[in-house]
């Protein structure tokens, strides 16, 4: 029986239902499981059934997904804690096809000729796909694998290294380049955001993140939809630790020329600049310009135009009355978060992003059967007041302390919405 | 031939084993106590046989529904309308049609025509509405269903002496009630006999007039008469045969007075047909009328089936142990319905059903409840329920159920087929029930799928299904409440029948062992709940039944002329082990009997300290007759109850469409238009410029203190200065600022007033006890303009009534709501008639997604709850999620559609809709819609709703 809190990801080959791979936490489902789970979905799509999902009454759920019909993926959550939701595990499926994409190409994944050989190189993405399970249920705060927005971090000395950033990525013949503090993006060159799809950024900011241990390296990677077939080269230098420098660039300039000659010339004059940039990120993902009310207890920022995210989880209340409650542990309140969001996206928002692959159809849309649109949404729960906002351009989702009063969470979500913009130009 | 006769065979042997049945259960009454019955039955041999003894089943179950007589005009028209339309569908009739014809011309030809063979006729007639009793005797048809609805026309040609070339059969339907005669003797021959009285055809008979068999010519006919109203029957056509009973005018008289009640009969007629004009050149009907009766009749299932055949839809009950030694094909199947092409689908891949059902339970210790599969891009939700070892599984698409509240809508079926069998293994494998639950599922799957085709299309609130889904899914009845001495008076009504005390008609009278304890009975009216005397719980159960075979509405929509239903039941309170205390075991019958727009259901107990029931004993005349005694008693609150219908909805209720400046300022224009609204908005204007209110409402925005007075309104200085002292601090704009000179009323009573002069102090909240405290006055209707020229005068206008408003601030800004009383079992919203007086362009979409929003507010607060899982282990506590959810709110926007203004953006209304769950003083769940200019705190909302709400 598979252990409560747990989450196993199963991957096999379409046509034959060959295992390819199976991670997760706990110890392997055994063989047989994993045959019959794919085996009713094979059954299905022979009568023209395509199962999607299901669920326990426990909260446990299986959802299936088939890539470019060669692969199937298949997340399978154990009950317990807190329920994973389809969302989530939809969501998890899309970024690890994406991740092997990026590392192995369209054509390697979609056209399988060798069976052991493919095995031999998925291993490559384990480390990644790890992460990618970790990150379901994180406590650092990313949020990137389930809005499939970029965690991005407010610097507030942002337009200096902007400029170094811009002019970097220009010597090195690139258009994209991106700096990362903690594993989220501090600046990123213009194309970045607009020519990279919000998925291909999470899963870059990934890919750089689980490279932080080395100093230099230079990566082939393949851009699940820009370059699914073609690959480029990911150049990622370390400034700092946990400050990472990267860049996507064809065949010129060659590592060594880079990290030698580049590099220094652009940010050694920087170094104290990403000092303080770093040690702000230690404290709070938002500039020290941006003064929260003291009981906000956590939130989430999406600009939907460029998609990028800002997580804010803050360690203490500044500025609280004595009498005030402590605050919920950050792991909590981050998983309120993320149910929050999951609700509310479920449930009345949109989120415009395409599904990477659109020949697998996502789950249904309950927000349709609405005449009229759903804006604004708040929940009042035992722990806290969640507050959800959606405009053209952002949208916000806030917890908010138990002492707020239910009529004002507006007022206190749109002030903090119209602060943190105001301040940033988020 | 052969294979007719054999039905024949069985048929009769079937009407037999009825009878034998009857009397064997007679004769075993006899020997516990056989008084009961015996005096039962002299009470009532003699006398006229109540109508619906005929329909009893075998089983003793009794489904009997006639509409009341205002409603067969409607039917009328339908009918002949339907008439052709039914030819190819209405199968089971014309199976029943063959026999008969093989009858008729049997008879003909051995022109012995016995009294015996006309009583047949007379029972096939009135088992014409016996639904289960039909399609179980059509058990292996199949390929009839082909076959044209008259034998008649087919055979016709072979006859000699009718030539079919030129001359053209035709079928009619007409609706006949032979009741209306009334009770005086029947009509004599000579002036036409039943032909004429009630069919309303005037044959004259030629010149021998003692001829045998001359051939039925029609006339004339009777004005207003059956015949006449349908239009299809010309003079000079021939009343060929009733029923597919041949008839002259020698065997009509008979054949006429076997129809023994309402009934729907078909004439063959044949006339001259103009050449050319073949059957099928007849107009297409236009849709029908009443669907919902003729599917409740069992008719036209199979029409109402093919229109949802293309939607993939099933359910089964699967068995998870297969036996691999015997090789059966889709031997796990106990039960399927429907069969269709896209159901045959899903049959197809029970397979997947089962493994996951399984395996499931291996992997992750957990019952599946859901999964969600594609069928031909149409995403299709599975809900599962396991049961032993046994699987029910119940598939919809996704754009009927969201698959949020598809458990919901799982466990409502659920314990519905419980309550009905007992458990799902009793329903599910007993053979005879098949046909039943066919029936059962029919009307599950119409609701669902295609409502708007049930409900009478003619009528504006056409059933949304979010909200159907919304409101069904509640563990609670909906309540109208009434003025408190009405209510008084019906519920003394209803204890009075529930003592049993039927004086020499009781058992006690004779010194007996009762037959039933009754344990308490509940009363509608037009659907809505208006008096209970059960427990919660058996109370949902008694209202599950109605919901699922649409009782309800039919009550409201339709004048029932009689609905007597009775079956045994199992209350599943009864169900559950209560610890400490022993239910008595006995058995539990449900009797529903209707009357019009009154229904009442009674929960019966045999055993106990009643008298065990043996066998499936079927209703008791005695009982059935004190129900409609009772329902007969209360026809005289018809009108009070009516008029409360009709009052102005406490609260008051917006309509959107006010808010949004193109409508609002077209309406307001309109009224202003009228001389004696504007006597009145100068009247009424308030002195106080400060006042604070819209642009929009500026002249008529009479809003006030609110009901808990908080705060002193400037418009009390109104009222003040109109009648000394008089302070009406509840005195706010009507049903909207707009009717509020409708809403003209006279304070109700001193003791609200009194309420309301002290709603300064704290205590303000028992003003609030006067929402439901409805006047007994009568006062204008609030909808009709026109009687407003004469009750209106400058000193009503000061005397406003006391008409309140749920939401704080000057407008009233309340759209809608729906409170429900977790204790009791009920709720309140605001009924049908008042939702349908705020028409406008986007109050029914507003209404459409309050609901639709609810069922994402309901499952957020059911997910949450701490319950017990449907399996009754407790869930590990260790489930947080979001933790329990006491308040959901969702805000929404809208534009008016084809805004075509290009200078100016589309206005934006803004209105929340807000849930909210309420553990103290009592459990309640609250759901509120209104706009979005004042900030509510719903708590409170939900307490000066709930405020004086009592059973």
């Amino acid at each position: 029986m598979l252990q409560a809190e747990t989450l196993q990801l199963l991957c096999l080959t379409a046509s034959s239902g060959v295992p390819l791979f199976s991670r997760g936490s706990t110890k392997q489902l055994p063989f047989s499981i994993i045959g019959s789970l794919n085996g009713v979905h094979m059954f299905g799509a022979g009568h023209g059934a395509q199962l999607s999902s299901c669920e326990t009454d426990r909260g446990s759920r299986v959802v299936w997904g088939v890539f470019q019909e060669s692969l199937m993926l298949i997340a399978v959550s154990g009950s317990g804690g807190s329920a994973i939701s389809e969302l989530q595990l939809r969501r998890l499926l899309e970024n690890v096809w994406n991740c092997m994409v990026m590392i192995l190409g369209q054509d390697e994944l979609a056209n399988i000729r060798n069976v052991e050989r493919l095995k031999r190189e998925l291993r490559s993405c384990y480390r990644l796909i790890d992460m990618l399970l970790e990150r379901v249920s994180d406590d650092q705060g990313f949020m990137g694998d389930l809005t499939q927005c970029a965690d991005c971090l407010l610097s507030s000395n942002s337009s200096l290294l902007q400029e170094a950033l811009d002019s970097f990525a220009q010597a090195a013949e690139s258009e994209f380049g991106c700096l990362l503090v903690h594993g989220r993006v501090a600046q990123a060159t213009e194309k970045w955001w607009s020519r990279l799809t919000s998925q291909e950024v999470v899963v870059l900011s990934i890919l750089v993140h689980s490279l932080s241990g080395a100093s230099s390296c230079d990566y082939p990677v393949f851009l699940p939809q820009g370059s699914p077939t073609v690959a480029i080269r990911l150049l990622s230098f370390q400034l700092l630790p946990g400050v990472h420098v990267c860049i996507l660039c064809g065949p010129k300039p060659s590592l060594y020329k880079a990290e030698n000659e580049l590099v220094s010339r652009f940010w050694s004059t920087l170094v104290e600049n990403l000092r303080i940039c770093m040690e702000q990120a230690d404290r709070s993902t938002l500039p020290p310009s941006v003064s929260l009310r003291w009981d906000v207890q956590a939130l989430l920022l999406i600009n939907r135009e460029s998609r990028r995210a800002v997580t804010v989880c803050p360690r203490v209340r500044g500025g609280a009355p004595a009498e005030a409650v402590p605050l919920l542990s950050s792991g909590r309140r981050l998983e309120l978060l993320r149910l929050f969001y999951t609700f509310a996206m479920t449930r009345y928002f949109t989120s415009q992003e395409t599904s990477v692959s659109p020949a697998s159809p996502t789950s249904e849309d309950f927000s349709q059967g609405f005449t009229h649109v759903p804006v604004q949404c708040y929940l009042v729960t035992d722990e806290c007041k969640c507050y959800g906002l959606q405009s053209p351009q952002h949208q916000l989702f806030l917890l908010m302390d138990l002492s707020v009063p239910t009529f004002a969470l507006r007022t206190v979500a749109t002030q903090t919405l119209s602060a943190i913009t105001a301040a940033t130009g988020f | 031939m052969a294979s007719r006769h054999f039905k024949e065979g069985n048929e009769t042997d079937f009407e037999s084993d009825l009878r034998e049945n009857k009397e064997a259960e007679g004769g075993s009454e006899t020997d516990s106590d056989a008084s009961s019955y015996s005096y039962s039955d002299s009470d009532y041999s003699d006398d006229l046989e109540p109508e619906w003894l005929d329909d009893v089943q075998k089983n003793g179950e009794l489904f009997y529904l006639e509409l009341s007589e205002g409603e067969e005009e409607a039917l009328l028209a339908q009918v002949s309308a339907n008439h052709s339309a039914a030819t190819n569908h209405v199968r089971f009739s014309e199976k029943e049609a063959e026999i008969i014809t093989d009858n008729g011309k049997k008879q003909a030809a051995s022109s012995n025509k016995s009294k015996a063979k006309l009583k047949k006729f007379t029972k096939i007639l009135r088992r014409k509405r016996r639904p289960s009793q039909r399609k179980a005797a059509d058990g292996k048809d199949g390929g009839s269903s082909q076959r044209p609805t008259s034998i008649l026309k087919n055979q016709a040609g072979q006859r000699p002496g009718v030539v079919v070339q030129q001359q053209r059969l035709k079928d009619v339907c007409v609706y006949l009630n032979p009741k209306r005669l009334g009770s005086t003797s029947p009509p004599s021959p000579d002036r036409g006999g039943l032909l004429e009285a009630l069919l309303g055809v005037v044959h004259r008979p030629g010149g021998n007039a003692g001829k045998r068999g001359e051939k039925l010519i029609i006339h004339g006919l009777v004005p207003h008469s059956p015949a006449s109203k349908c239009a299809e029957i010309l003079i000079g056509d021939t009343l060929v045969a009733v029923d597919d009973v041949e008839v002259t005018s020698e065997n009509i008289e008979r054949v006429l007075s076997c129809i023994p009640g309402p009934t729907q009969v078909r004439l063959t007629l044949e006339t001259v047909c103009p050449v050319g004009s073949s059957p099928d050149s007849r107009p297409k009907p236009p849709p029908p009328v009443s669907q919902l009766v003729r599917l409740l009749w069992g008719e036209d299932t199979v029409e109402l089936q093919m229109s949802i055949a293309h939607v993939p839809h099933i359910v089964m009950y699967l068995s998870l142990k297969l036996d691999s030694e015997s090789q059966q094909e889709e031997q796990e199947i106990l039960y399927q319905y429907p069969v269709s092409e896209a159901s045959a689908q899903l049959k197809a891949v029970r397979g997947i059903f089962l493994t996951l059902c399984d395996m499931l339970e291996n992997v992750t210790g957990g019952q599946i409840v859901s999964s969600s599969l594609w069928l031909k891009q149409q995403l299709v939700h599975v809900g599962y329920w396991k049961e032993g070892s046994n699987l029910l599984v119940i598939a919809v698409p996704a754009s009927r159920v969201p698959l949020l509240y598809l458990q919901t809508v799982i466990e409502g079926v659920v314990r519905t087929l419980k309550v009905m069998y007992g458990s799902l293994d009793s329903g599910f494998c007993e053979v005879e029930n098949v046909p039943r639950l066919d029936h059962f599922f029919c009307l599950f799957f119409q609701q669902l799928i295609q409502p708007s085709r049930l409900i009478d299309s003619s009528r504006p609130p056409t059933p949304d299904i979010s909200g159907t889904l919304f409101l069904d899914g509640l563990p609670a009845v909906r309540w109208l409440t009434l003025p408190a001495d009405i209510k008084v008076e019906v519920d003394t009504i209803l204890s009075d029948f529930e003592s049993s005390d039927f004086g020499d008609m009781s058992e006690d009278f004779y010194g007996m062992r009762r037959l039933y304890i009754i344990l308490g009975s509940c009363l509608f009216y037009k659907g809505y709940l208006i008096a209970n005397h059960l427990p919660k719980e058996d109370l949902l159960d008694v209202c599950l039944y109605c919901q699922h075979y649409c009782l309800l509405p039919l009550a409201s929509e339709q004048r029932v002329g009689q609905l007597v239903v009775w079956r045994e039941v199992f209350p599943q309170r009864r169900a559950q082990l209560n610890p400490g205390y022993c239910q008595p075991h006995g058995r539990h019958f449900l009797l529903i009997v209707g009357l019009r727009h009154f229904m009442q259901c009674v929960l019966l107990e045999a055993g106990g300290c009643a008298s065990p029931a043996l066998g499936t004993p079927g209703p008791d005349c005695v009982y059935v007759d004190q129900v409609k005694a009772t329902l007969l008693q209360l026809e005289s609150l018809d009108a009070a109850i009516e008029e409360r219908l009709s009052a102005p909805p406490t609260p008051c209720l917006s309509c959107a469409d006010w808010f949004l400046p193109a409508g609002g300022r077209d309406r307001q224009d309109g009224i202003n238009s009228s001389p004696i609204l504007n006597r009145l908005t100068a009247a009424i204007k308030p002195p106080s410029p400060g006042m604070i209110g819209r642009s929009l409402f500026g002249e008529v925005g009479l809003g006030s203190s609110n009901l808990r007075g908080r705060r002193l309104s400037p418009q009390r200085s109104l009222s003040d200065s109109g009648s000394e002292g008089h302070v009406d601090a509840s005195f706010t704009s009507g049903l909207s600022p707009h009717a509020t000179p409708d809403a003209v009323r006279r304070t109700p009573s001193s003791g609200t007033r009194r309420d309301s002069l002290g709603s300064g102090g704290s205590d303000g909240s028992l003003g609030s006890a006067g929402f439901f405290k409805i006047p007994r006055l009568k006062h204008p209707n609030p909808f009709y303009l026109g009687s407003l020229k004469k009750s209106l005068t400058d000193r009503e206008t000061e005397e406003m009534h006391n008409v309140l408003k749920l939401t704080a601030g000057a407008e009233n800004t309340l759209f809608h709501y729906v409170l429900m009383e977790t204790v009791q079992g009920i709720f309140i919203a605001p009924t049908h008639r008042e939702v349908n007086h705020l028409s406008g362009s986007i109050h029914p979409q507003l209404i459409h997604n309050f609901y639709h929003c609810c069922l994402s507010i309901r499952q957020a607060f059911q997910q949450s709850l701490p319950t017990r899982d449907r399996r009754g282990t407790e869930r590990p506590q260790s489930t947080r999620g979001l933790g329990p959810v006491k308040e959901h709110g969702v805000l929404f926007q809208c534009k008016p559609e084809n805004w075509t203004d290009q200078k100016k953006p589309a206005p934006i209304m803004t209105y929340w809709v807000i849930g909210r769950m309420l553990l103290e003083p009592v459990p309640q769940e609250f759901y509120v819609c209104f706009h979005d200019s004042v900030a509510e705190v719903p708590v409170e909302m939900a307490f000066r709703l709930s405020f004086g709400l009592a059973v």
